[in-house]
């Protein structure tokens, strides 16, 4: 029982490690609170759902469907917020409301407000692995998840573009300095937001569903996850949205599952109270 | 955004101080008098003759979410704190002004007092622990409270969840009052709100708030106690708030988890009170009423109305990052000081060059 909660916390968990990821990778380089993280998640599971009617198999979908959202992550940075780029996080916060307020309409215009499912499941029949049963759809999505972070990892060591995104976040000043081009690294950055929001959305659409509302949640506990790492650190964030998952499973589970929505709440307040700067945040100096 | 003139040369020499004195008298004067003619026109407006009962009810929903939109303003234009979790105690005042109306069948007023201060209290614990973060981070620890808030109510028996509670009708001393009495009573509130913020930013209270906001570290050096200015604000802005929740639970006769877990309430109050500019008196009444009449007009496009709101979030923050009242204030600004110059030097001074100063948020 127990290591059934804790596998399932993982496997949800790994979920809001993406949108955690996306929240911080934005947040550090161009200081922006990205409200609409979540629907770019969301708008993927519908487009996704677009094509895998169309005819397109599995892999296909997710394939054009990132390619679709990491140019939405694009525009949305390029239309919006590029010319504010220079206002206080307040202002770059609300802007990604407004983003959030259009892809909301748009969305609810095009497919309506009624929750769909989504054409594709997995299979119920659960696999034992080392004793624990596990359903495939975990195992898929961890897999994925797990995937994508290794695909980070190297992104952010080995790669050109990665590590200049590294030096945009410790000082983008500096890095203009140095001939990094800052502009293109933000809309790389956001064309991230993108990518990893379209993965949280596909995965998570055969779980929760397909309605402009689905990443609601969702993306309230990839904040707290972020949260977590001091918007800051994506081993961090990663920790955190892992840990709410399975807090929230085994508050589920073993207190009843009303007990598993507020469970994100009681431990950002905690965190928040207890260590302000993030679990593995680092205490900045403040500037006068 | 402050728009500076080039005030070495000016600041030298006021030739007449009195009449600069006389003339800062008549246009507080005038500000009072526009805000007492708003509030003589909402008074009045119940007698008009193309006035009809449905519109009393509408119109105190539109003054619920301007008074909501004043305790966030409280916060964001005064103090420079930003809080994305206030539906949490619109939803709080809500409740607690519900269940002693059904429970206990207190008065109309006493509930929305009840409420108010019910919702000020948690404004208080939540301010201690918040504001001790920085800004965004405070935004997240917000919006998680208002989160939470709505899992509590959707979940937790006294608040019956998403079934709702259906109040029974509104009474005043006893005396049962339909729509066109609440909308009174509304704007009665609206009233007292507005008086309150209109004296605070001009107390010595509003100035510790600006000069934290302004210059935290000045401030803090020149004897301000920044948690503890800052835990008041957050409490009074949590208060009235809280009162907005009970006047909008009160005038629906129902208030359900449906609604109140709804955490994008939050948000469209703090969409009020940007769009209208947070650091006016006027502006979240603007905003307020622009936020709050939208899905009316567009009743059946929902979708297109979120569309809208959007586009002109994002258009005020491109265009107007102080509010739409801000720019529609600032050539009277500009008029006022250029009056303010001629009285204190007796001639007209060349044309000041108007330098806009872009905000830059916290160092």
């Amino acid at each position: 029982m127990l290591g059934q909660q804790l596998i399932s916390g993982l496997a949800t968990g790994s979920l809001y490690a993406l949108t955690a990821i996306a929240v911080v990778v934005v947040f550090r380089n161009t200081r922006t609170i990205n409200v609409a993280q979540g629907d770019f998640s969301m708008i993927a599971a519908f487009v996704a759902v677009l094509f895998l009617k169309s005819g397109l198999n599995y892999y296909a979908t997710i394939a054009a469907t990132v390619a679709f959202t990491v140019l939405l992550g694009i525009v949305v940075e390029r239309l919006v917020m590029r010319p504010i780029a220079d206002s206080d996080w307040l202002t770059l916060f609300t802007a990604t409301l407004g983003v959030y307020y259009i892809m909301h309409g748009v969305a609810g215009w095009i497919w309506g407000r009624d929750t769909k499912a989504f054409p594709v499941t997995f299979n119920p029949t659960p696999v034992e692995i080392f004793g624990v049963i596990i359903s495939e759809g975990h195992l898929i999505n961890m897999g994925w998840a797990g995937a994508i972070g290794v695909v980070l990892f190297i992104f952010f060591r080995y790669t050109k573009q990665g590590i200049a995104m590294r030096a945009v976040t410790d000082d983008p000043e500096t890095a203009k300095l140095m001939g990094i081009p800052v502009r293109f690294i933000v809309m790389l950055t956001w064309g991230m937001a993108g990518f990893l929001g379209a993965f949280a959305g596909i995965l998570i659409a055969p779980i929760l569903y397909v309605s402009p509302q689905m990443m609601d949640e969702v993306l309230i506990k990839g904040y707290v996850a972020a949260v977590f790492g001091g918007l800051y650190s994506i081993p961090g964030a990663v920790v955190g949205a892992l840990m709410i998952g399975v807090a929230e499973n085994l508050a589920g589970g073993y207190l009843g599952s009303h007990y598993k929505t507020a469970t994100a709440f009681v431990m950002i307040v905690a965190l928040l109270a207890l260590r302000p700067q993030g679990l593995f945040g680092i205490q900045k100096r403040r500037e006068i | 955004m402050v728009a500076k003139n080039s005030a070495g040369k000016r600041s030298a020499a006021i030739l007449d101080p009195k009449a600069v004195a006389r003339l800062k008298e008549r246009f507080q004067k005038q500000n009072v008098a526009l805000v007492v003619a708003f509030f003589a026109i909402l008074l009045v407006a119940p007698l008009l003759p193309g006035f009809k009962g449905w519109m009393a009810g509408q119109a105190a929903l539109v003054i619920v979410y301007i008074i909501a939109a004043q305790g966030v303003s409280i916060l964001c234009g005064y103090t420079g704190l930003v809080s994305v979790g206030h539906g949490g105690f619109l939803a709080i005042g809500a409740y607690t002004a519900a269940l002693l109306t059904k429970h206990l069948a207190l008065d109309l007023i006493l509930s929305v007092i009840a409420g108010a201060i019910t919702a000020g209290f948690v404004g208080m614990l939540m301010g201690l622990i918040f504001l001790r973060l920085a800004g965004p981070f405070m935004a997240i620890g917000t919006l998680g409270f208002a989160f939470f808030v709505g899992a509590v109510v959707n979940n937790v028996k006294v608040f019956e969840g998403r079934e709702g509670i259906s109040l029974p009708p509104n009474r005043i001393f006893g005396q049962v009052i339909g729509d066109t009495e609440f909308y009174y009573v509304a704007v009665a509130f609206l009233a007292g709100v507005t008086i309150f913020i209109f004296s605070l930013v001009r107390s010595s209270l509003g100035r510790a708030l600006k000069s934290l906001r302004d210059a935290e570290k000045a401030a803090q050096s020149c004897g301000v106690n920044r948690l503890q200015y800052r835990t008041l604000a957050f409490t009074v802005s949590a208060t009235i708030t809280g009162a907005a929740g009970a006047l909008n639970g009160l005038i629906t006769h129902y208030v359900s988890a449906e609604v109140y877990s709804d955490i994008w309430y939050s948000v469209d109050i703090l969409v009020a009170a940007v769009v209208g500019g947070s650091a006016m008196l006027m502006g979240p009444i603007v905003g307020g009423t622009f936020v709050a009449m939208l899905p009316f007009v567009l009743e059946t496009l929902a979708d297109f109305s979120f569309i809208l709101k959007g586009a002109v979030l994002i258009a005020v923050l491109m265009f107007a990052p102080a509010g739409v009242c801000e720019v529609v204030a600032r050539p009277f600004r500009a008029w006022r000081r250029r009056r303010l110059e001629v009285a204190g030097h007796g001639t007209t001074p060349p044309a000041p060059e108007l330098r806009v100063v872009a905000s830059k948020g916290e160092p």
